[in-house]
Parts: structure tokens; sequence; C-alpha cells
């Protein structure tokens, strides 16, 4: 390595002249990145600021998707609801087990089979939605809807579990559930993480002041990691609300509020509706749909900062 | 039936206490042939000692002799640290805290624990970090204002902080955490406190306030105290015991005795030499 | 004076159990799964309904009941906590397996010498598998990740150099915009290059605008990544080489980069871990064709994650089976990206 140290040899600059070189290539690509941020940006408000203009607030509030008539009108109230219906289905599933994991991980595993664990709950995080919306298509779907039918036999009368509809295929909750197994991984690894970062000193004090495992992780564990795992569910609400492919294959895509009947096979998403609509669009319904991705980056955009602002804010008061 | 059976076990159980209560009548904490291992490293060989009831008993030896682990042994605290291994016995009331049906945190509750760094709770108040104990252990008490008042007397902090108790914990200096700390330990009304060098992260002012309530709550109290600084085990306690360990081998108490002689006369060339200073 | 002592195989007293204990735990974590088995097989129950309302109270029933006897009040809490925690583990470890093992056990019923280099030119949804295969999609790949990269890896580098080794004044909006851009949806992202470049009737969907898709998505995610790494470099080190009279571009290239190297050589292959995976804005700019491209600025280019889009949409057995495979392509190839990220990653910063 002190090769690859020597050879780089910058003496033939002037000292000079070779830094500002040095300086100029960096802000040179600082530059760019933020030229291209404020293209994008650029573009995406143009290309949506005439359906904002038509549409008015009911693009966001109303329901009505229509590209046939001679005045079209777009609203998607029904598909930003089903992103966080979605949403907030992954993690209703998603949150409990995965800080229970997280606990196990950090807790109750030893040595090798610990570092596997990380290891592995690390690659899963990184793992292409690709692959979890075939696993969700392919082999939970049918399982899922099995549950379903029997929640609906069984439960139906409460009216989260009413199903009017002939099949139990492409619902809302099958979605939530192939969110759930993709932010599982994000949460579990971020959740571990603060909690390993909690000092082992006060553990140690929860317990020498008589405190249980139960006690120790309520009282102490948790109140100090708090804000940490906050930030990791909120990463995972970012990753929920912009996912793509994983939804569209396993959700009815459907232009009507479904405000709770989870398991009816019909629902929305931002995203899906991006990607089934594109192909066919019209120029006024493009600029619609570009409208939407604006909604939908500006609602990402919003967790995402609260997630960072969180997790910098709890890593400093933990660094003190 | 059943009454006669359980009457006569306890009555067994009785007997057999109050046998070892009239074997080690002043001792109600007493450590017999302690050996402890991290892992297969034998770090402690064969400590035996008595504590005295509300006695302060000092430990002192250079660094890595095993002082820290053995007062761990004392509050089942050793255990909680991956790899723990120990042999021996260590009585309290005359019944071995090591038995199978004999649970942790019982112990814990009745031998409080001062830990080297100061760590109250950075989350919780002044006034919950005294409570934090009970909250804890899921226990009660009648008035807790009293309770958090008594402690923080008695730990000398209570004139420094009472028109403060609903700050964060993270607000006092170092030396008032500590005593935060002692205050921690003293609302469970432990029997024994342990304190693994509580001083050794403080200044001279407030190791001295320290050791002023150290000195106050052995009126009823026992304690024992892991130090580094001899003029402290002199101050404090009434006996002391010198913890060697030679290299690659287990730490063992060398000396064992009342304060006054073994830092005056001590029995052992090695004792002397670090109470002297000559090394360590 | 003191000998040491093998350490004894009794030396956790802690861990002694009299009879009575014994009998109690072993009671409490078998009865539960035996009754549920019993019930299940009695009352022809669905797998999932036994665990849930059958295995899971008795679990927490009969290991409070334990803990209540061996610990008293406060054992139950913890009983709880543990069977709770160790029946949510459980059941995430068999999720999660289940779609590990079915990439793995489906993809390797595909797999073949000639699926990993064969073009799927005449190969229809319903031809059987001893035809075709994912050679061009992972040329595909390998062509867009690639020119991604070659485009991310020196400006996203750049952009953490300004904003970790100097003063520029544009700091402060540089890292909000970044931070901003790395919460970008993918599909959003692919739908601005469609819209920009497509719809407008620019260009026809190929390989270089796929690539610049990525591009909105790897370089926030390269570049925060890499100002993370440098930001862990010691501030001595970097005062060190300065107070030593080098200039700004020496101290970085001598000391600082060969500091950080592998720091950033890890943030690199997690990007591209990221990359080698995106979907939906493949799908939106570039065409999936079945012949070999490797010219990405024409005709269609199909990716490993749009041959897997086209196929498993395509609805038959055989075309499923050819999507499994090309995700057991994908799987180890984001292996392989991360198994290289752990080992670079393990080595600290800050150290050779």
């Amino acid at each position: 390595m002190s090769k690859t140290q020597s050879r780089i040899d910058l003496k033939s600059y002037k000292p000079k002249d070779a830094d500002r070189v040095f300086f100029g290539g960096a802000s040179l690509a600082a530059a760019l990145s933020l030229l291209l941020v404020l293209m994008i940006v650029a573009f995406l408000l143009n290309g949506s600021w005439t359906t904002f203009q038509q549409q008015g607030l009911k693009f966001v509030t109303g329901s009505i998707w229509d590209s046939a008539s001679e005045t079209p009108t777009f609203q998607i109230f029904p598909m930003l609801y089903g992103s966080f219906l979605i949403s907030a289905l992954g993690l209703v599933i998603a949150v409990p087990v995965s800080i229970a994991t997280a606990y196990f991980i950090q807790f109750m595993a030893k040595g090798i089979f610990a570092k596997v664990a990380i290891s592995i709950i690390d690659l899963l995080a990184a793992l292409p939605s690709i692959l979890i919306a075939m696993w969700g298509l392919l082999v939970l779907t049918p399982v899922a809807t099995g549950w379903s039918e029997l929640l609906t036999k069984h439960l139906g009368f409460i009216p989260i579990f009413a199903n009017d509809e002939p099949n139990a295929f492409r619902s809302p909750f099958i979605a939530g559930f192939v969110v759930a197994i993709m932010v599982i991984p994000i949460i579990t690894s971020v959740t571990r993480e603060v909690m390993s970062r909690v000092d082992k000193e006060l553990i140690a004090a929860a317990f020498a002041l008589g405190g249980t495992s139960f006690s120790s992780l309520r009282r102490v564990v948790i109140p100090t990691a708090r804000s940490g795992i906050l930030g990791g569910i909120l990463l995972g609400l970012g990753r929920a609300l912009g996912e793509t492919i994983a939804i569209y294959y396993v959700l009815n895509l459907l232009f009507e509020t479904n405000f709770y009947s989870i398991l009816e096979p019909r629902g929305g998403s931002i995203a899906s509706l991006i990607i089934s609509r594109f192909g066919e669009a019209t120029p006024v319904e493009l600029r619609a749909l570009m409208a939407a991705g604006v909604v939908l980056f500006v609602f990402t955009l919003i967790v995402n900062m609260l997630a960072t602002a969180i997790v910098q804010r709890s890593e400093k008061r933990m660094a003190s | 039936m059943t009454t006669t059976i359980e009457g006569s076990m306890e009555m067994t159980t009785q007997v057999e206490t109050k046998r070892l209560r009239t074997l080690d009548e002043q001792y109600h904490l007493e450590a017999r042939d302690i050996n402890v291992w991290f892992k297969e490293r034998h770090v402690l060989s064969d400590v035996s000692l008595k504590f005295p009831t509300n006695s302060v008993t000092a430990l002192i030896g250079p660094s890595g002799c095993g002082k820290s682990s053995f007062i761990r042994t004392l509050n089942r605290m050793h255990e909680l640290i991956p790899g723990a291994g120990l042999a021996g016995e260590i009585y309290l009331d005359g019944k071995n805290i090591y038995d199978a049906d004999i649970d942790p945190v019982s112990v814990r509750l009745k031998i409080g624990m001062v830990f080297q760094k100061p760590n109250p709770f950075p989350t919780m108040t002044i006034k919950g970090n005294v409570l934090a104990g009970l909250r804890l252990s899921n226990r009660r008490t009648r008035d807790e204002n009293e309770l958090v008042e008594k402690c923080l007397t008695r730990a000398s902090i209570w004139n420094e902080v009472k028109d403060r108790l609903d700050a964060p914990a993270g607000s006092l200096s170092g030396g008032q955490q500590q005593r935060l700390c002692i205050a921690r330990s003293l609302a469970l009304a432990p029997d024994v406190l342990l304190m693994d060098e509580p001083c050794s992260a403080l200044d001279p002012g407030s190791t001295r306030r320290i050791e002023e309530t150290i000195r106050e709550l052995s009126s009823d109290m026992t304690v024992v105290i892991v130090t580094h600084n001899m003029q402290q085990a002199q101050r404090v306690s009434d006996q002391t015991a010198f913890f060697l360990a030679e290299e690659n081998q287990p730490g063992y108490v060398v000396e064992f005795g009342n304060t006054e002689a073994l830092f005056s006369s001590p029995n052992d060339p090695r004792t002397e030499d670090y109470v002297n200073g000559r090394f360590g | 004076m003191t000998q040491i002592a093998v350490r004894p195989t009794n030396a956790t007293p802690w861990k002694n159990r009299n009879r009575k204990n014994v009998a109690l735990i072993a009671i409490a974590s078998v009865a539960p799964s035996l009754i549920a088995v019993i019930v299940r097989f009695l009352l022809e129950l669905p797998g999932a309904v036994t665990l849930l309302l059958i295995f899971l109270p008795l679990q927490l029933l009969f290991s409070a009941l334990a803990a209540l006897i061996l610990r008293g009040k406060r054992g139950i809490a913890d009983a709880f906590l543990n069977v709770g925690v160790i029946f949510s583990t459980v059941a995430i470890s068999i999720l999660l397996g289940s779609v590990l093992f079915s990439v793995i056990s489906w993809g390797l019923k595909a797999l073949s010498p000639h699926f990993l280099y064969q073009n799927s030119v005449y190969i229809t949804p319903t031809t059987s598998l001893e035809y075709g295969g994912v050679g061009h999609a992972i040329l595909g790949s390998l062509i867009v990740v690639g020119l991604v990269t070659l485009a991310t890896v020196p400006i996203g580098i750049g952009v953490a150099v300004y904003l970790t080794e100097t003063d520029g004044r544009f700091r402060g909006p540089v890292r909000f915009f970044s931070q901003a851009m790395s919460g970008l949806p993918s599909v959003v992202a692919g739908l601005f290059i469609y819209t920009v470049f497509i719809a407008s009737g620019l260009v026809k969907p190929v390989g270089w605008l796929g690539a610049a898709s990525l591009l909105l998505l790897m370089l926030p995610t390269i570049a925060r990544m890499s100002e993370e790494v440098l930001k862990l470099v010691p501030g001595e080190l970097r005062a060190a080489a300065l107070a030593l009279g080098a200039p700004r571009r020496r101290a970085f290239f001598q000391v600082i980069l060969p500091a950080a190297k592998t720091g950033l050589i890890t943030a690199v292959l997690l990007g591209l871990a990221r990359v080698f995976g995106e979907t939906a804005p493949l799908i939106l700019t570039t065409n999936i064709s079945n012949e070999t491209n490797i010219n990405p600025t024409s005709d269609g280019m199909t990716t490993l994650t749009t041959y897997i889009y086209s196929f498993l949409g395509a609805g038959y057995d055989t075309s499923r089976q050819r999507a499994w495979g090309a995700a057991l392509v994908l799987l180890v190839v984001i292996g392989i990206l991360f198994t290289l990220a752990r080992i670079f990653g393990s080595r600290e910063v800050g150290k050779k």
C-alpha cells in the first residue's frame, strides 16, 4: 500500500496551482450534483405545475382519475391513502417483531451466532425488492389468502376483516405483509445497532438496582434508545412509501378509496399508479403522474428528514 | 399432613440458619474460597473474606488483580459478564446466595452497588433516578417524596438538588452524579453497599464528601469499597484486604486484617512495599 | 504461591438447578407444543391458527406459571418477554428464510450452464428451459451498472471531498440536497428520465437512460456514505499532515485517501448492491429485449431485474422458472457484493 502512495506524484505541478486543481475538482463535482438536483426539482415542478393549477387542492383530496374526457380530471386521494394504509399495515406487523428480533440478537444470542445473524439481517436489508415481490406473489399470496379467508369467516363481523368480494387475492393486507417483510430487516438492523450503543454500565446499573430483563428493557434500554428506534421506523416508512414493484405485483389497483377493508382485493399506491399508467398515458396524464410523484417525494422527503434529524439528535445525546 | 411436613421443613431450615449464625455471629456477609474465571482464564484464586456487620472493608491492590471481579461476585453481578465462571460460596445471613433456589434479583436488592464511573440514567430526572430501583424492581413506597429526600440527604446531596428534582440527571457535575448514584442505591434500603472505585473519576473535593458519606452510612450498613487510593483506604475503612496478581497468575489475597495494623505494620513484605508506594 | 486452577465444568453456579426446577422447566418447554400438536390433529386446525391461538397463549401461560413458582411475581414479565421475543424471532426467521429458500431452491432448478450465457432470442414464455438464458441480462446489468458507477463514483466522492476537505461556501446546500435526494423514490427517478427524454420524443428507451435514472439514486448514496467515511478519518491525521507543510491535496492523496480507502470501497460496493437490484426505474427507461446488446446508446437492453419482471409477468410455469433462475443469479451477485463490502468494511478506518 505504501507503493500506491509513492506512485501518486504531483510534484510536477506548482503547489499553488495543484491545490487549486484539487479544490476545483471537488467544487466541480459539488456544483454538478447541485445543478443536477436543481434541474430535477425544476423539471418536476415545471412538469407538474399545470396539474396542480388545474386540479387545485382537489388533486390530493379528490377521488376521480379520468383521462378520457375532454377536460380530464386527475385526483390521487385513493392512491395516496392506499400508500399510507399499506405502509401503516406493514409497520404494524414489522415494528414489534423487529424490536423483538433486535433484542434477541443483541441481548440473548451469543458469540458467533449473533455475528452471523447481524450479517444476515444486513444482507436482507439490501435484498432487491423484485425478489420479495416474486416471493410475495408466488409463495406468500396462496398462504396469506387462506389466512384472509379464515379471518373473514370467523371475524368478519369486525369491519376491517369483512370481505364482500369473491376472493381475497391482491389485498392491502397482503401488500402490507410484503412491505413488512421488506422493512423488517431495516428496522431490526437500526434498532439492534442503537441498542448495542446503549452504555453497558447503564444496563449493569439497572440490574444492580434489582431490575429484571423486562424492567431493564422497559425502564432503561428502550427509553435510552427510543429516538434511534424511532429513526429506524421512519427509515422503514420512507422505504415502504416509495416501494413500487413489490406492491405492484400483489395489489389489485382500483381507483376508489378502500378505507379499511384490508382483506378485500382493492387498494392503491402512488408508486404502483405510476408504473401501471405511464406507458399508455396521454401527455396531460403524464404530467398528472409527475405531480403524483412530486406529492410522494414530498412525503418521503419529510419522513426521511425527520428520521435523519432524530437519529442525529440521539447520536449526539448518546455521545455526551 | 401437609402442614406437618411444611412445619418440619421450616424447622430444619431455621435450625440450620441458627447454627450458621452462631458460627459467624457478627459477620452477615462472608466469601468462602472464591475462584473466578473468564472463559478459561483463572483470574482470582481462593479468596475468603469475612465482612463484619456495619463495617467498612477496603480492597486494595494494583490494577488487574481481580478486586473488581471479586466485588461483583458478592451481589451476583459477575454472572452477567459473558464467559464468567465462579467456584466458592458467598454467605449472606447464613445462606449461600448462589443456591439454586435463590433469585439473583433478591440478592441485588439486599446488596447495592455503586460503579466506578458515575452512571445515572440519562433519560430520567434526579428524582426519577432515586426512585429507579423501586420502578425496576416493581415495588412501591407510601411516600415517594419522603424517600427521595431521605436518600438524597444521606448521600449528602439534598441541599444542592432540592430545588431541581425534576431536572435531568445529566445536568449534575460528576461528583454530584456519583452521590446521586449512591442515593439511588440507598432507596432500596440495602444491608450491604458495594463500591467499585467510586472516586476514581472525581476531583479531591467530591472525593472527600463521598468518603464522609461512606463513614456515615457504615452506622447501619456494611460497606465494601475497592480503591486504588491508599490514603482513602486508611481514611474510610475498618479492615483492609490486599490483593495481588503476579504476571499470568490469578489474583489472591496477600494480607487481610485491621486497616491500621495492615498499614502500620504489615506482615508480608509485599504488602509493605505496596502500601509504601514502592510498586503498583 | 497461587496455582492456576483449570476451570471446573460446574463453574457457573447460577445455572445450577435442583430437581424441582428442572422438572418445571422441562414441563413448561415441552407441554405447550405437545398440547398444540394434539389439538391441531383433533380439531384439524390450520397451522397458523394453531401457532397463534393455541401454542402461543399456552406457552405464555406455562412459562409464566413456571417463572412464578421459580422466581416469584417478578419472573412473570421476564417469561412473557422471553416467549414473545423467541416466538417473534423464530417467526421472522421462518418468513425471511422462506424468501431466501424459495429463491435458492426454485432458482437451482432453472440453473444450468447455458442458462448463464445464452440469450433469449426465440424464447417465448412457454419455451422449455433447455433453451435460452439470462446471458444478455447479466451483460445488460453489468453495462448499465458499470455506466452508473463510472459516472457516480468520481462525482460522489468529489462531493464528499468538497463537504469534508474544503471550506466551500455551498457546503450547507450541497449536503442538504444530497440528503434530500437520497429519499427520492426510485419510480419517481425513472418517471423523471422517462418524461424528459422519452415522452418528449428526444430518445428511444436505451441502456444509458436506465443508467441515468439509476445515477439519480446512486449519487446521493455514494456522496453521503463517502462523507461519513471521510469524516471518520481522525482530525489529528489531517492536522499532522498539514502541520508538516504538505499542501491540502497532498495531505488528501497521501494521508487521508489511503486511510479512508477501504471505507470508500465499502460505500461503493453497497451503492452497487442497491442499483443492481433496482427494477422500477429501468421498466420506465429501457426496453426489454431478447437479444444480446452491448451498445447502451441504441435498442433495448435487458437487465436481470427487468428480465425477472417480464418473465414473472408472463405468468406461465416455465416463465416463472426462468424468473426464479434469474432471481438466484441476482441474489448471488448481491451476496458477493455484500460479502466484499463486509470484508472491506471490517477493516477499521484510519488503519491500513
